[in-house]
């Protein structure tokens, strides 16, 4: 589903070069539930930023679903992002001035293939399976961490992507929110055969992953299935 | 850009607005009905008072069409005859005789000097509302002699000192009073006060009139001289038509329509006007930008990364766009319509208080129009104030949005 190839980026700052990825190459199936670890400063917001279409790397190839996704306009790119992609972020970044509903229907609503009713089924839908289908017309801001987190990943796969990213998604959570959270994504993994690409830097989320792809040095060090996943 | 985007940019404008900083749209929105107001307010006073100044003088100066001696000459000798030439033409109304003269008036123990005004009364009538503008007693008749109508103003009030009155006066003239003109060419007469009036029209009130049978004796001149003839057109017909229908048909005298005198009187007081508008004007335009400019420019700045976050999930830039496009189109619409309701209850205000001097009396004088141009200068400003900045934030690339 996701081949990557030879994927390079080098930031320059003046006369200073950070490849802060190397030549990777991955192959991600459908369906995957795939884990992004590394030190700090390894490459994996990069890695993920390239994949999730923020970013054009310097090198090296990236085809999803056969479409050469650098080869696309601008335009094409969001669509693609609207359309294929979803994204959860580390601080949550939901618009505060929408409503819960308001903020996991925005991506819904600029789809031309839905409608109306449809979002709406689809906005109830993924709230009732995040549990908060009852905080509808709350503002981010009336939520917890751990909510907000939940309402973003809510956001991120109500129009049904074939991937969803998250970088570090309970980078800002405690241990109790943080697993409420994985366990939403190990569910969703499960229930909607969703395919999943999630980096992570605590160690003990790897029990959560299938396969765990190791970065070092904008390199990958190590990629394999993990046994001790449940 | 399809009806969905628009419709997500609208909401995502509308909720910034109903659930970001109150304090700020509300602000935002005073700022630009202020400068709605403060564009048109200036320029409608002016026009009141260019308005009251007008009507002032076509009401007892000059009419419509105003016909003077021709250069060299003090008076329009063939008096009868132009006038019957005058009167005959299409489109006219009525055209009568001037003649004026200065007195010295003696009441008691006042003396002033001041205009003694000769008019056909019943002709006048036709011309000027000055009969309806009795405050006490009543207006000439055509052949009345030894009785004037004076203004109120100059008959005073005899209950203010001499040493505490704003204007000379007679100090309390009533009607059946007497006083005493002299013409200074030894012609000294007692005349009886039959009516006193105001007409706010400092020219007139400060002036005695008289009729043109009572000055032919004062001064044999006016028994077959105008010193000028006021022309009220008839409705329907412009001021120009009379005027070179005059000109053509025989009329030698000097013709000038109202328009002509008060374009050489006022000529200059109006392009003072114009540039105090058009600096109300700009001015009003440079806050209105100035503020909407800063006010999109913090909002963006402030929302860079969460710009970032939208473009992330696949919004696209056009409908982030719009998004500060249309809380700039509902703030300034919003404002513009505070600035119509502040404006029309100055006006309203005035209306029932004018300004009054002397001369004029000032109203805000507003067409649709000009409420309608100035709506749509101040809302193109407000849109290319908040579009420049929204424009720009948009077109960021996602990386350093989010980074912000
Ligand atoms: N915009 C940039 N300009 C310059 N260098 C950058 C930029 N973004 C990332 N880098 C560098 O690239 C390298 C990889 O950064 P990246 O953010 O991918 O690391 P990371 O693995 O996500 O780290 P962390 O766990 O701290 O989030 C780092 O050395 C970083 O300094
Ligand atoms: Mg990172």
């Amino acid at each position: 589903m996701i081949q990557i190839s030879d994927l390079t980026k080098i930031y320059r700052m003046g006369t200073v070069e950070v490849r802060a990825l190397d030549g990777v190459t991955l192959d991600i199936a459908k369906g995957e539930f795939v884990g992004i670890m590394g030190a700090s400063g390894s490459g994996k917001t990069t890695l993920l930023h390239m994949l999730g279409l923020l970013d054009d790397p310097t090198k090296g190839k990236i085809n999803i679903e056969g479409t050469d996704v650098l080869a696309l306009s601008d335009y094409e790119k969001t669509m693609f992002r609207l359309y294929k992609l979803g994204y959860v972020f580390q601080d949550y970044a939901l618009v505060p001035d929408l409503t819960v509903m308001e903020n996991v229907s925005l991506p819904a609503m600029l789809r031309k293939d839905r409608s109306e009713e449809q979002i709406r089924k689809d906005s109830d839908f993924v709230l009732e399976r995040i549990g908060l289908l009852d905080r509808c017309d709350h503002l981010p801001r009336e939520l917890s961490g751990g909510q907000q987190q939940r309402v973003s990943i809510a956001r991120a796969i109500v129009n049904k992507p074939d991937i969803l990213f998250a970088d570090e998604p309970c980078a800002n959570l405690d241990t109790e929110n943080s697993r409420m959270v994985l366990d939403l994504f190990h569910d969703i993994n499960e229930e909607m055969k969703q395919t999943i690409v999630m980096v992570s830097h605590e160690d003990w989320h790897k029990e959560y992953f299938h396969r765990i792809v190791r970065l070092k040095d904008g390199k990958v060090v190590s990629d394999g299935t993990n046994p001790s996943a449940h | 850009m399809g009806k969905k985007e628009l419709r997500v940019a609208f909401l995502l404008a509308l909720r910034s607005l109903q659930r970001g900083s109150r304090s700020s749209v509300i602000l935002t929105i005073l700022i630009i009905g202020m400068c709605f107001t403060n564009m048109i307010f200036l320029p409608g006073l002016f026009n009141g008072i260019g308005q009251s100044i007008t009507k002032q003088v076509v009401d007892y100066e000059i009419g419509n069409v105003l016909v003077s001696p021709k250069s060299g000459e003090r008076y329009i000798s063939d008096m009868d005859a132009t006038l019957d030439l005058i009167n005959g033409m299409p489109g006219v109304e009525r055209a009568t005789p001037h003649f004026s003269k200065g007195a010295t008036l003696t009441y008691r123990k006042r003396v002033l000097g001041a205009t003694v005004r000769a008019i056909r009364p019943n002709d006048e009538k036709l011309i000027s509302p000055l009969y309806t503008k009795m405050v006490a007693g009543s207006y000439l008749g055509d052949a009345d002699t030894g009785e004037v109508i004076i203004g109120k103003p100059l008959a005073g009030d005899a209950s203010v000192k001499e040493k505490d009155e704003f204007q000379a006066s007679l100090g309390g003239v009533r009607v059946g009073d007497s006083i005493t003109m002299d013409y200074g060419n030894g012609y000294v007469k007692d005349y009886r006060v039959k009516g006193i009036f105001y007409t706010g029209w400092y020219q007139s009130d400060t002036a005695v009139y008289v009729s043109y049978t009572d000055m032919a004796l004062a001064d044999p001149r006016a028994a077959d001289n105008a010193e000028y003839i006021t022309v009220k057109i008839k409705p329907g017909y412009s001021e120009k038509f009379v005027k070179d229908e005059l000109q053509q048909y025989g009329v030698s005298e000097k013709v000038q329509t109202t328009a002509d005198l008060l374009e050489k009187s006022m000529g200059r007081a109006l392009q003072s006007f114009a540039i105090i508008n058009m600096v109300s004007l700009i001015v009003g335009i440079i806050i209105t930008t100035v503020v909407l400019f800063i006010v999109i420019t913090i909002k963006t700045i402030n929302s860079r990364r969460q710009i970032g976050i939208l473009k992330a999930i696949g919004v696209d830039k056009e409908v982030i766009m719009h998004n500060y496009g249309f809380q700039v189109v509902i703030m300034s619409v919003l404002g513009i319509l505070f600035g119509l309701v502040l404006t029309l209850l100055m006006a309203a205000y005035l209306a029932a208080h004018p300004i009054v001097t002397p001369e004029w009396s000032a109203t805000l004088y507003l067409t649709p129009w000009d409420l309608v141009q100035n709506s749509l200068i101040l809302f193109a400003a407000s849109l290319v104030a908040g579009y420049v900045p929204a424009y720009q934030v948009s077109r960021e690339d996602i990386q350093s949005a989010m980074r912000a």
